[in-house]
């Protein structure tokens, strides 16, 4: 007993020690932001001012606006392309699971400045609708979080027995896309919510594809972050604490969203 | 003509030939058993029935029409799959009113249909749960009534008990049987055990590597062995070739192979009797008991006479337990003896 005491007690050292170690950049930035002087080691003179002024910014609001669209849109397009193609491997095409998954993975090796390049040299001249400079943003995001949104659905394919789902819902009078949609998918959700959040988070910090891409078009919270920065230190401060209470805030609200639907 | 037909189904998967011709008949109302080992294409042939999986050549007739090409959706047919295959995100209700729903039946009629087959399976206080409250014994009885309450011209039970506990799986045999009579539906229950075959069927069809092996009642499949395999399978027959009856019991048979039961072997101790019991129509054989196993009330010992190993069942009784490297004289009626 004392043995086994003494080990829970080194895993939960080792654990505290990590999470200091993750929070002390928030930490340092947090302080950084309310506080008008900390050259020293005590910071001195404690102010809101940083977070008055970025609330009473109608660019930042804007700016955290345009950010939570872009996520909403890449995000609901590529959930969709996966679940399309995870039910065509799954019902017609078992054995090519290995090369969906080998295609959905290759966007893990592609930079973002690569992408950007290769997407602007692609269609930019483009006199279709492939043109349209918010579009490629769009579709680059869709590349860059495809095996995110990938590797979350199909851990939770494996926790359920999909084809015999189907193939239940099926004895019973359903089409395959119908039980699909209507049988499979909500046991997938706890799969897509993580793997939304994940994507939510790395279009929140993405800079160099909405640089590249959109050009002034979008200025989304990480440029807005960048034009903080030349400008005043403890603002830059401040917006990275909100946008972390921000990202915080959406993931608390689908959590909650989804432990409610759990319970009913 | 049958309710149910297949005319030389053969079913392939690549190269592998799982069904190689089957023809078989299932008359309404019966519950008749695929039994067979692993392998033996009994789940493929269900599947081919269902239409999840589509034969490779050959015909399934159901009530008069073809239904060989027919999606599995427009067939009508049940099944109870042999992990349940609950919807998680439903609840009990819920996922027996699937089929209703998928119907257009107006919601009144689904809530009184749902009911009822709740009630009848005895699950009716449990509607309201997810599949992951339940318990394995009621999960099977929700798959059922889901599978039930759409009304279907036949019901498929793959394998629905194996993953059951073998007290709750009695319990449930009995139950399928009794609904199955109660709402005379025809039923084809798939299974490897020859037990629950026995307690379940009206007729058993023995399928042995994508053939059919032998067909008829539970008695006849029990008493009346056609096959070695049926034989060994079914009633866990002794199965000696002509040469060993000579060698073991001093008996010239007619027949290549002769078939019995280890329980119409007896049993008695040579130091008790010095010679070999001879009485008019039995044969005996001397052996050497190797050794004891308890199944129950049943205790099957095996017993090596010369090169050939005998199986024979005893009842369990204090007095009398042999125990290993005891000489044994084995006497077996003639008339139990079944040639094949």
């Amino acid at each position: 007993m004392k043995e086994k005491g003494r080990k829970q007690n080194g895993s939960a050292a080792v654990l505290i020690l990590i999470l200091i170690y993750l929070l002390i950049p928030l930490a340092a930035c947090i302080v950084y932001s309310l506080f008008a002087d900390w050259t020293g080691i005590i910071p001195r003179g404690f102010t809101l001012e940083a977070y008055r002024s970025i609330s009473m910014s109608e660019a930042f609001w804007q700016a955290l606006l345009e950010t939570v669209l872009l996520c909403a849109a890449p995000i609901a397009v590529t959930i969709l392309v996966v679940l399309l193609a995870i039910y065509a491997v799954v019902v017609y095409f078992p054995g090519l699971e290995k090369y969906a998954q080998i295609i959905c993975m290759i966007p893990y090796t592609i930079q973002g400045v690569i992408l950007s390049v290769s997407i602007l040299s692609l269609y930019v001249g483009s006199k279709s609708f492939l043109s349209n400079r918010l579009l490629m943003l769009v579709g680059a995001y869709c590349v860059i979080i495809l095996p995110y949104i990938y590797q979350g659905i199909r851990n939770s394919c494996r926790a359920i027995d999909m084809t015999t789902l189907l193939e239940a819902a099926e004895m019973l009078g359903s089409s395959r896309l119908y039980a699909f949609f209507r049988v499979v998918v909500p046991n997938l959700m706890h799969g897509i919510i993580v793997s939304s959040l994940l994507a939510v988070g790395i279009i929140f910090g993405d800079y160099v594809l909405v640089r590249n891409l959109s050009g002034s078009t979008v200025t989304n919270i990480q440029i807005y972050l960048y034009q903080a920065m030349k400008s005043d230190s403890m603002k830059s401060s401040a917006v990275f604490v909100m946008i972390m209470l921000v990202t915080f805030l959406i993931a608390a609200l689908v959590m909650a969203g989804q432990s409610r639907e759990r319970k009913k | 003509m049958a309710y149910i037909e297949f005319h030389n189904v053969k079913k392939s998967f690549g190269k592998n030939e799982v069904l190689k011709g089957i023809t078989l008949e299932v008359e309404k109302g019966e519950l008749v058993t695929l039994l067979g080992p692993s392998g033996c294409g009994k789940s493929t042939l269900l599947r081919c029935l269902s239409g999840l999986e589509e034969v490779t050549e050959g015909q399934i007739i159901l009530d008069g029409k073809d239904i060989t090409g027919v999606e599995p959706r427009k067939r009508n047919i049940g099944m109870v799959f042999q992990h349940y295959s609950l919807f998680p995100n439903m609840t009990v209700e819920q996922n027996v009113a699937f089929g209703l729903k998928l119907k257009k039946e107006p919601v009144e009629q689904i809530r009184e249909s749902v009911r009822g087959i709740l009630d009848t399976v005895g699950l009716a206080a449990q509607a309201g749960q997810y599949p992951s409250q339940l318990s394995g014994g009621q999960q099977q009885r929700a798959a059922l009534a889901r599978a039930l309450v759409t009304r279907p011209k036949v019901l498929l039970l793959d394998e629905p008990l194996s993953a059951i506990d073998a007290l709750l799986r009695h319990n449930l045999q009995v139950e399928i049987r009794r609904i199955q009579k109660e709402l005379g539906i025809t039923a084809i229950f798939v299974t490897h055990d020859q037990d629950e075959a026995m307690v379940m069927s009206d007729t058993i069809h023995l399928m042995y590597q994508g053939r059919m092996e032998q067909s008829g009642t539970p008695t006849q499949m029990y008493t009346h062995p056609a096959t070695r395999f049926a034989a060994s399978f079914i009633g866990h027959y002794n199965v000696l070739s002509r040469k060993e009856m000579e060698t073991v019991f001093g008996v010239k048979t007619e027949s290549e192979m002769t078939a019995f039961r280890p329980e119409v072997v007896s049993m008695k101790g040579r130091e008790e009797r010095g010679e070999a019991p001879k009485d008019a129509g039995n044969c005996c054989a001397a052996g050497i008991v190797t050794s004891g196993l308890s199944h129950g009330n049943i205790l099957r010992y095996t017993v090596r006479c010369g090169s050939v190993q005998v199986d024979v069942d005893a009842l369990f009784r204090s007095d009398r337990i042999w125990k290993e490297g005891q000489e044994v004289w084995l006497t077996l009626a003639e008339r139990d003896c079944i040639s094949l």
